[in-house]
């Protein structure tokens, strides 16, 4: 699934040739499987080298310069592994949805932040503010989705 | 305890890749081997992409077709706006010089003697006749315009039919497009023009003249301007209202 979210993210960056910036599909659904990993730490630490793996592959296809995106998408994943492991999972279910928006936030705000940071210049921070714009639906939609999942589980 | 031990199993990993990621952003820009691994990777995505890229330039084929096709549609239509006015700046130019033409020397005069209120739009008597060289199917002009044709001769007197009867029927042609039609009168003191297909950009103020495929009259000689579209028609044909250039309500002498 993350393989595809990934390469969805690609398709859509090659069709829009770099005038529309993505949202970052690839750390949406990491975000997810995170919120529902069971606590067991196979799952976080299959999370931090996907994110690692991922983010690799996105800076050599479109960087040029492996390390920005990688330590970006690992650093979101120890967040959401540490933000999300102070709460008890018998309280995850309810009135967590600001905190699980923030997250899915935070998978969408620090990647893209980290190579403007860097490499500077006023064109890159208004592609990133872009992209903050794009992500919105994103996040909103995957923040749905959550709620879907949460509700079948609970049935 | 074992909550303890993968919380730092966790951290080990997640430190490990921290660090791999930095050492890579550090220390890749000066590798030679990242460019051919940029390539190498770039080439394995073009299978994948493929559909994305066609999309793309499917996409902005359609883009630039569609705002050149704006871009030549309002190119036709300022050149349509240009080539109107040229042509009514030249029928206006034709139209003086048929005035000038029709004052030369040469130009014959003739007297309304009789114009009947029963057939007030149909005939007028004039002054000339046989004797005069009058024949029958002889245009007759007011300021230059034609006003209608001898219809029957005698002696002294001619009858000449206006074209704003009823039976009066000649081949004109829209001089700016053209398009050739029926000039024809209904009884009433209108001049109509029918029978040019619908839709080829006539406009108010183009000039009529008469057709050389009629059979008396002489091809050329001015009859007034479309006024306006009388009625589209139903078979593809319209009728157009025409503004004659003499005034028929106010002429007491002719010229032939």
């Amino acid at each position: 699934m993350l393989i595809i979210l990934w390469l969805i993210q690609d398709l859509l960056t090659v069709f829009t040739g770099g005038g529309m910036q993505i949202p970052g599909l690839f750390m949406l659904g990491i975000v997810f499987k995170l919120l529902f990993n069971d606590g067991s730490d196979d799952g976080s630490i299959w999370a931090i080298w996907a994110a690692f793996s991922g983010g690799i592959l996105w800076d050599i296809r479109w960087i040029g310069i492996p390390g920005f995106f990688s330590l970006g998408y690992v650093v979101v994943v120890l967040i959401v592994i540490q933000v999300w492991g102070l709460i008890p999972p018998q309280g995850r279910e309810s009135g967590t949805g600001l905190i699980v928006f923030l997250l899915l936030e935070a998978s969408q705000l620090i990647p893209p932040a980290i190579p403007v940071l860097v490499l500077g210049g006023s064109t890159g921070w208004n592609y990133f503010l872009m992209q903050q714009v794009y992500s919105l639906p994103a996040i909103l939609l995957t923040m749905y989705i959550y709620v879907q999942k949460l509700k079948s589980i609970n049935l | 305890m074992e909550n303890r031990r993968s919380t730092a199993r966790e951290f080990v990993h997640g430190l490990t890749a921290l660090i791999l990621a930095l050492f890579l952003l550090g220390v890749s820009s000066s590798l030679g081997v990242m460019k051919s691994i940029v390539d190498i990777w770039g080439a394995l995505l073009f299978i994948p992409e493929y559909p994305a890229v066609v999309m793309r330039e499917m996409f902005l084929g359609w883009r630039s077709w569609s705002r050149d096709k704006d871009i030549l549609s309002a190119e036709v239509t300022r050149l349509k706006s240009e080539n109107a006015t040229l042509r009514l700046e030249l029928a206006r130019v034709a139209g003086e010089r048929a005035y000038s033409d029709d004052m030369k020397p040469d130009a014959k005069t003739a007297r309304v003697t009789l114009r009947a209120p029963m057939s007030w739009w149909s005939e007028i008597r004039i002054d000339r006749g046989r004797n005069d060289k009058i024949t029958q199917g002889l245009p007759v002009f007011s300021n230059g315009y034609l006003v209608g044709r001898v219809s029957s001769v005698s002696m002294m007197s001619s009858w000449a039919e206006l074209i704003t009867s009823s039976s009066f029927m000649i081949p004109a042609v829209i001089e700016e497009t053209r398009e050739l039609g029926v000039v024809a009168g209904d009884g009433n003191g209108s001049v109509l023009l029918r029978y040019i297909p619908a839709g080829r950009g006539v406009r108010s103020g183009m000039k009529v003249s008469t057709a050389m495929i009629g059979e008396q009259l002489p091809p050329g000689l001015p009859i007034g301007q479309i006024a306006g579209e009388f009625s589209p028609g139903t078979d593809g044909y319209a009728t157009y209202r025409i503004e004659p250039g003499a005034d028929l309500s106010r002429f007491y002498t002719v010229s032939y």
